[in-house]
């Protein structure tokens, strides 16, 4: 009875990794058996011992160590001021009038259409990566902090007014965590965002990176490497939403929709 | 979470008879309240006229009146939430607004903060050290019965553990006036009663003045001094309760003071034009159980129309009604549903 509950767990929890799995074997399959071509698509296999010696040679840590300091400098910033300006303009209506139009009209602007304009400010430094980063972060978190504000509910504010809560205590203890679900949805769209920045960031101008090293592979047609760093993309959001989930968990638990059932 | 350890809920027992006892000695500490041509308006209309009341220290009063009447506006008042129009809302000389540390209210939804403890929601807004504050916040909720959940989420708790919790988080702040605004009117019916005789038990010990607002004659008779009934911003009846405590529902003179209370609140209904026709009785039907009876009325733009009634037979025979009788055809304003025949 019991080792049945648990196989039915384990196939439960591995039940969202047959479909990448399967696809992989056929991959793999295809490229062994000569029906696709290293050119378009090198195997899984390849994929890995390139991983293999890149890792070995400790180039490929170099590169994911750059990629990670930029997304997380450039989420820091993003974040923060998004966060800043959420909570501003959500518990402020003075400075919503001031802030809230220009920021609506500058969210509309596909942050990516500012490459150039950004490697003519910054070059192909740093700063220019971090920009594009910051700005693609901060819209994510500023949006849902400004909603999560606006809709906490008026009658725990009320409530705590009643009972004697200064200014302060009543950010902290009420509206903060009322709005802090919100916050995290904003958090897991922004850290998306991160990414998908990022990777175009470094493709354009850089000497590390991840991107850097799939551009680089491509000029000498190493499919395989340009296949990793897809894939290390994919796993390093992966990882990001994991991290966002471990903190909805940490700081959602009297929340009954995030209780681990 | 962990639960409070024993020794924990022992000295918490000790300090909640201790207080007891303090209380008990203590005088009084009820605020009088005088209301004095009190207004409150929503932009053109009126909804509390020249009101004027007192209260005495640590009498208990509740407020009935149908929804719309101006009750909760009034317990908004009281507690600060709204600014009157005009008139003075004082105690003893002082502005009630000057008195707020001394007022708590317990609303109709029990407004937990689900993201703290029951413990940390009891303590909110108290000042000292944590430990001193979480030993009062325990006390409270060894008040209220629930000493044991002070580590759960409120999600955890029924409805009515969460208005426990509710009364404790007023109660810790050691009110002089406790206002309740139809604090019960979402519990079942048992839970209801249990919550009448915690309230009035911990108000009987406290003595703070309490004013509840409801729409429930019974609780109102089975709680108050004096019931209040308010119709269209005005006090219809100011009724004195002179039954011992605790009182009984089954008791012949706590029956009789319901009714006489229920009638009057009916009647002041019925004399709201908006929610009346007047009509003739057309037919009566009279089955075994219901009966039916039709009346001939005229809207306001002149035309003819016919309202049934069903009613009980016994009620019908209370009535003595004939075909031919004029008649006042009266609806609940927030009652009234539409459907169509099959």
């Amino acid at each position: 009875m019991s080792a049945n509950v648990n196989w039915r767990r384990g196939a439960r929890q591995l039940l969202p990794w047959a479909v990448p799995i399967g696809l992989l074997v056929v991959w793999q399959l295809a490229a062994q058996l000569g029906w696709l071509s290293t050119r378009v698509a090198p195997a899984p296999f390849d994929v890995l011992r390139a991983g293999w010696e890149l890792a070995a040679s400790g180039e490929l840590f170099v590169h994911l160590w750059a990629s990670f300091v930029r997304a997380a400098i450039g989420f820091a910033i993003g974040g923060g001021l998004g966060l800043a300006f959420g909570l501003l303009n959500g518990g402020f209506r003075v400075f919503e009038q001031l802030f809230d139009t220009s920021i609506q009209m500058v969210r509309n602007v596909p942050h990516l259409a500012l490459i150039p304009l950004v490697i003519l400010w910054f070059g192909i430094d740093e700063g220019g990566k971090l920009f594009l980063v910051a700005l693609g972060t901060l819209f994510p978190i500023y949006l849902n902090t400004f909603h999560g504000i606006r809709s906490v509910d008026a009658g725990l504010v009320e409530m705590g007014r009643s009972y004697g809560l200064s200014n302060w205590q009543l950010f902290r203890r009420v509206i903060l965590p009322g709005a802090l679900p919100n916050i995290l949805v904003g958090v897991r769209y922004a850290l998306g965002f991160m990414w998908l920045t990022l990777i175009v960031a470094e493709t354009i101008s850089a000497t590390s990176g991840i991107g850097y090293m799939a551009m680089n592979a491509r000029e000498f047609l190493q499919t395989d490497v340009v296949v990793l760093a897809i894939l290390l993309y994919a796993l390093l959001g992966k990882a990001a939403d994991v991290a966002a989930r471990a903190l909805e968990r940490r700081w959602l638990r009297w929340n009954t929709g995030f209780q681990p059932a | 979470m962990t639960a409070p350890n024993q020794e924990e809920l022992a000295r918490v027992a000790e300090s909640a008879t201790l207080s007891t006892a303090l209380s008990t000695t203590r005088p009084a500490s009820g605020l009088a309240l005088q209301l004095d041509a009190v207004q409150r308006r929503f932009g053109e209309r009126v909804v509390l006229d020249d009101l004027s009341i007192s209260f005495a220290a640590g009498e208990f009063v509740t407020v009935v009146g149908k929804s719309g009447c101006g009750k909760s506006t009034l317990l908004r008042l009281l507690a600060g939430l709204d600014a009157a129009d005009g008139g003075r809302i004082e105690s003893d000389g002082r502005a009630l607004a000057s008195l707020k540390e001394d007022v708590r209210i317990m609303y109709q939804d029990a407004r937990l903060l689900p993201w703290q403890s029951v413990a940390d929601n009891v303590a909110l807004g108290l000042p000292g050290r944590r430990a001193t504050v979480r030993a009062l916040a325990l006390e409270a909720l060894a008040q209220v019965g629930l000493a044991d959940r002070a580590d759960e989420w409120p999600s955890q708790l029924s409805g009515g553990q969460r208005q426990r919790v509710a009364l404790a988080r007023a109660l810790v702040h050691r009110p002089r006036l406790l206002l309740l605004d139809e604090p019960l009117g979402a519990l079942d019916a048992l839970t209801r009663i249990e919550m009448h005789r915690l309230i009035e038990q911990i108000w009987r010990e406290h003595r703070f003045t309490a004013v509840l607002v409801t729409h429930d004659v019974s609780e109102a008779v089975a709680l108050a001094d004096r019931i209040v009934l308010i119709e269209d911003g005005r006090i219809a009846l100011d009724q004195a309760v002179d039954l011992a405590r605790p009182r009984s529902r089954g008791d012949a003179a706590f029956a009789a003071l319901e009714g006489r209370v229920l009638d009057r609140l009916l009647a002041v209904q019925a004399l709201n034009p908006r929610n009346q026709i007047r009509g003739r009785v057309s037919a009566i039907r009279v089955g075994d159980v219901l009966a039916e009876v039709e009346v001939a009325v005229t809207d306001v733009f002149g035309n003819p129309g016919t309202v049934v009634s069903t009613l009980t037979a016994r009620n019908l025979q209370e009535h003595a009604l004939e075909v031919g009788a004029e008649v006042l055809a009266v609806f609940k304003s927030n009652e009234v549903a539409l459907a169509t025949p099959r």
